[in-house]
C-alpha cells in the first residue's frame, strides 16, 4: 500500500483512538445525502413504474389504428393474432359522448371494448371498485370513479348519453326530427389508479359503440397485447412495416409520451435538487479537510523532509476526500436500502402518529409506496458522490502540495 | 562519484522582517564527506536551523549554490528534489515529529515507506527498533512514550532509509542531560555502524566535541570552532 494511502486512512481512522468528529461528521453528511437520493428517486421509480404499468395495462403494449375506421377489424385481429410476438388482439372503438344525470352534463371519453375478450373483462373486473362485470352489456356502462364523483352515480343509476353523430343528425334535420339519447345502466364503477383515465372515462362494449358511433362491424383500431420479453417499440416498429401504410402500430408509449416525460423530468429535477445534499456534505469534507491540514502542517513538513513529493502529499489529502465519499456512498446506499425496505411500516407509523389519513390509495391508488431500485440510478449516485467528496479534497491536498516545508516545520 | 556527499558554496540567504531584509547567512561555505561527522554550533536564532534546512534541499537559497553528491539542487524540480532527499538524507528534529496516530513501529516504516526503500521493511524496522532500545515499545502510540523513547523512534525513522548522511537538528535539545547522552551514544554508534554522515547542530559543546571537525555559525559567518563557549 502506498504511504499516502496509509497515512490518509490512519488520518480518518486512527489506531486505538476514539472514532474521529472529523471523519464522522463527513461521513454523516455524505451518508445522509446518498441515502436520501436512493430513498427518493427509487420512490420515483417505484411511482414512474406503477404509472407505466397502468398506462399500459389500460392502454394495451400497442394500438393499431389507420387513421379512420377499420372495415375489418376481426380479420385484422386475426392477422396480428398469428404474428409470434403477439399474445392477444382486440377491436375497440374510442369517442367522446355526452352523459346527462339529473339534468348535470359531462363530456367523457367513451372507450368500447370486446366483451368477447376474457382479458378485457378480467382487467376492468380488476378496477371495479363498484359493481359487477356480470351486469356489464350493450346496455350498461362502466364509469370511472372520477367521472361518478362528479356526477354522484351509483351502481344502478340510468344516464343518457348523446353522441357528436346524434347531434349531427339533428343539426342537418330541418327541425322535425326529435333528439332521443341512449339510455343506460350503471353496471360498475372502476379506479384504474392512473388520474388521466379515472378521471374522465366511460367504458362500454364495442358493439354499444358501434350502435352509438353507427360504426357497423367497424373499430377504431386494434389494441394489442404482446407476449412477455418482446420489446414493445420494436414490436410496434415491425408490425407498422409490415401492415404497411395506413396502418400504424402506436405504443403505449407514444401515446403518451408527454406524461412520461413529466415523469422522467420531475425524477431528473428531484436528482439534482437532493444531489446539493451531496454538495453541501462535499463542502463540509472541504472546510473540515482545510482545518485538518493546518492542524497537521507539522507532519507536513516532516513527510517533505522525509522525502515526500508534492504529489504525494497531495494525493495523501485527496485520498481522504475520495475514501470519505467511498465510505459515505456504500453506508449511504446501506442505508437507503434500509429505509426502502422499512418504507412502508414507516409511512403508516406516520401517519398514524401524525394522525394523517392514507392519503397515498385515496390520491394514487397504491395501497404501499412503491419504490423501484435501478442499479443505473445507484451507479450515477455513487460515482457523483464519490466525484464530488473526492474534488473536495482537492483544495486542501493543492494546500498541502503548495507548503513550504520549512515554513511548515517551523509552524506551532 | 565524489566522496562529497554535501556541499554548499558562498551561500547566502535573507529573510524579510518588515520593510528589512535580514541576511541570516553570508556566503556559508561547507561540505561533508562519506563517513564525515561534523557539529555546527551558534546563538539561538543565528541561522543553524536555516543552514540544514538549505543543506536538506527544504528551503532555497538567495545566492550561491548547494550540491549533492557534486551536483547542484537548485536546477531539480521539488518532485525530482523529493526523490533524490530521500535516498540521500535522513533528518532529525528536536521535536521529533512522530505521527501521532500511528504505533511506533509504523512510524519507522512509514519512513522506509516514504524513501522508497522497502526491502524487507518491516523486519528491518523492528530491528532498527530493537537495535534503539525500543523492543518492547513497538506498537506503542507516541502519545504513551517518554521523550527519549520518541527521539529514539525518530533516529530509528531517518535511519531506515539508509540515508547516506544524517542531518540532526538539535536531537537533545528537549531531553534531560541523562537521556540526551545516552541519545547521543546511540546515535553516534548507529552513524558508524552504517557508515552515515552526521551533521549535529547543537547548543552543547560537550557533543559538538565529540564530532570529526566541529564549526559556529557568527554573523551568518561560518567559521571553525576554537574552542570558546557558545551561548
Amino acid at each position: 500500500m502506498p504511504w499516502y494511502l496509509y497515512i490518509a486512512l490512519r488520518h480518518l481512522f486512527p489506531q486505538g483512538r476514539r472514532f474521529p468528529v472529523f471523519t464522522l461528521m463527513s461521513l454523516t453528511g455524505v451518508i445522509l445525502g446518498v441515502a436520501t437520493l436512493i430513498v427518493v428517486i427509487s420512490v420515483f421509480n417505484g411511482f414512474g413504474y406503477e404509472i407505466r404499468s397502468k398506462i399500459a395495462d389500460t392502454f394495451g403494449d400497442l394500438r393499431v389504428v389507420n387513421g379512420g375506421l377499420l372495415g375489418d377489424p376481426d380479420g385484422l385481429a386475426e392477422i396480428l393474432e398469428s404474428k409470434e410476438s403477439v399474445d392477444t388482439a382486440i377491436p375497440f372503438a374510442q369517442g367522446i359522448v355526452m352523459v346527462l344525470y339529473k339534468n348535470k352534463p359531462l363530456a367523457p371519453i367513451v372507450e368500447g371494448i370486446d366483451v368477447r375478450s376474457d382479458r378485457e373483462v378480467q382487467k376492468y373486473g380488476n378496477y371495479l371498485l363498484d359493481g359487477s362485470m356480470d351486469e356489464f352489456d350493450d346496455d350498461s356502462i362502466l364509469v370511472s370513479s372520477g367521472l361518478a364523483g362528479q356526477l354522484g352515480l351509483s351502481v344502478g343509476d340510468e344516464v343518457e348519453m348523446y353522441t357528436p353523430l346524434m347531434m349531427l343528425k339533428l343539426l342537418e334535420s330541418d327541425g322535425s326530427d326529435v333528439l332521443l339519447p341512449r339510455l343506460v345502466r350503471v353496471g360498475g364503477i372502476f379506479q384504474t389508479g392512473w388520474q388521466r383515465v379515472d378521471e374522465n372515462t366511460v367504458i362500454s362494449t364495442l358493439r354499444l359503440m358501434q350502435d352509438l358511433y353507427n360504426l357497423g362491424e367497424g373499430a377504431h383500431g386494434i389494441r394489442i397485447e404482446l407476449k412477455p420479453g418482446f420489446e414493445t417499440e420494436e414490436e410496434g416498429r415491425e408490425i407498422t412495416e409490415s401492415l404497411g401504410r395506413p396502418y400504424y402500430a402506436q405504443t403505449w408509449m407514444d401515446a403518451n409520451g408527454d406524461y412520461l416525460s413529466i415523469i422522467k423530468l420531475e425524477k431528473r429535477m428531484m436528482f439534482f435538487l437532493l444531489f446539493i445534499i451531496v454538495i453541501v456534505a462535499s463542502f463540509s469534507i472541504m472546510s473540515s479537510l482545510l482545518t485538518f491540514v493546518i492542524r497537521k502542517t507539522r507532519e507536513i513538513g516532516l513527510f517533505a523532509a522525509m522525502g515526500a513529493t508534492p504529489r504525494q502529499l497531495a494525493a495523501c489529502f485527496c485520498l481522504q476526500g475520495m475514501i470519505i465519499g467511498v465510505a459515505g456512498t456504500l453506508l449511504g446506499i446501506g442505508l437507503g436500502r434500509t429505509l426502502l425496505y422499512f418504507r412502508n411500516d414507516i409511512t403508516s407509523t406516520l401517519s398514524s402518529l401524525l394522525s394523517v389519513s392514507d392519503s397515498m390509495n385515496q390520491i394514487y391508488g397504491f395501497a404501499y409506496l412503491p419504490a423501484r431500485v435501478q442499479s443505473g440510478d445507484l451507479i450515477v449516485i455513487s460515482l457523483l458522490s464519490i466525484l464530488i467528496a473526492t474534488l473536495a479534497g482537492l483544495v486542501p491536498a493543492y494546500q498541502a502540495s503548495k507548503m513550504n516545508p520549512v515554513e511548515a516545520l517551523r509552524s506551532e | 562519484m565524489s566522496s562529497t556527499l554535501i556541499e554548499t558554496k558562498k551561500l547566502v540567504r535573507r529573510f524579510k522582517s518588515g520593510d528589512e531584509h535580514i541576511e541570516v547567512l553570508r556566503g556559508v561555505d561547507f561540505c561533508i564527506n562519506v563517513g564525515d561527522t561534523a557539529s555546527i554550533q551558534g546563538e539561538s536564532g543565528c541561522g543553524k536551523s536555516t543552514l540544514l534546512n538549505l543543506m536538506a534541499g527544504l528551503d532555497q537559497a538567495d545566492e550561491g549554490g548547494i550540491f549533492w553528491n557534486s551536483e547542484e539542487i537548485s536546477r531539480h524540480s521539488n518532485q525530482v528534489l523529493a526523490i533524490k532527499r530521500s535516498s540521500l538524507i535522513g533528518m532529525v528534529f528536536q521535536s521529533y515529529y512522530l505521527v501521532p496516530e500511528i504505533c511506533a513501529l509504523e512510524n519507522v516504516i512509514l519512513g522506509g515507506r516514504i524513501s522508497g526503500n522497502t526491502d524487507n521493511l518491516a523486519e528491518r524496522s523492528k530491528s532498527l527498533l530493537q537495535r534503539v532500545g525500543l523492543g518492547s515499545r513497538m506498537s506503542s502510540l507516541p502519545s504513551t512514550l517518554s521523550g527519549g523513547e520518541r527521539q529514539r523512534v525518530a533516529i530509528a525513522r531517518a535511519m531506515i532509509s539508509d540515508p547516506k548522511v544524517l542531518l540532526a537538528d538539535e536531537p537533545t535539545g528537549n531531553l534531560d542531560e541523562a537521556t540526551g547522552d545516552s541519545i547521543m551514544d546511540m546515535l553516534q554508534e548507529l552513524c558508524e555502524e552504517k557508515q552515515v554522515s552526521l551533521i549535529l547542530v547543537t547548543h552543547s559543546a560537550n557533543y559538538a566535541a565529540r564530532m570529526g571537525r566541529s564549526w559556529v555559525l557568527r554573523k551568518g559567518i561560518l567559521e571553525k570552532n576554537n574552542g570558546q563557549m557558545i551561548e
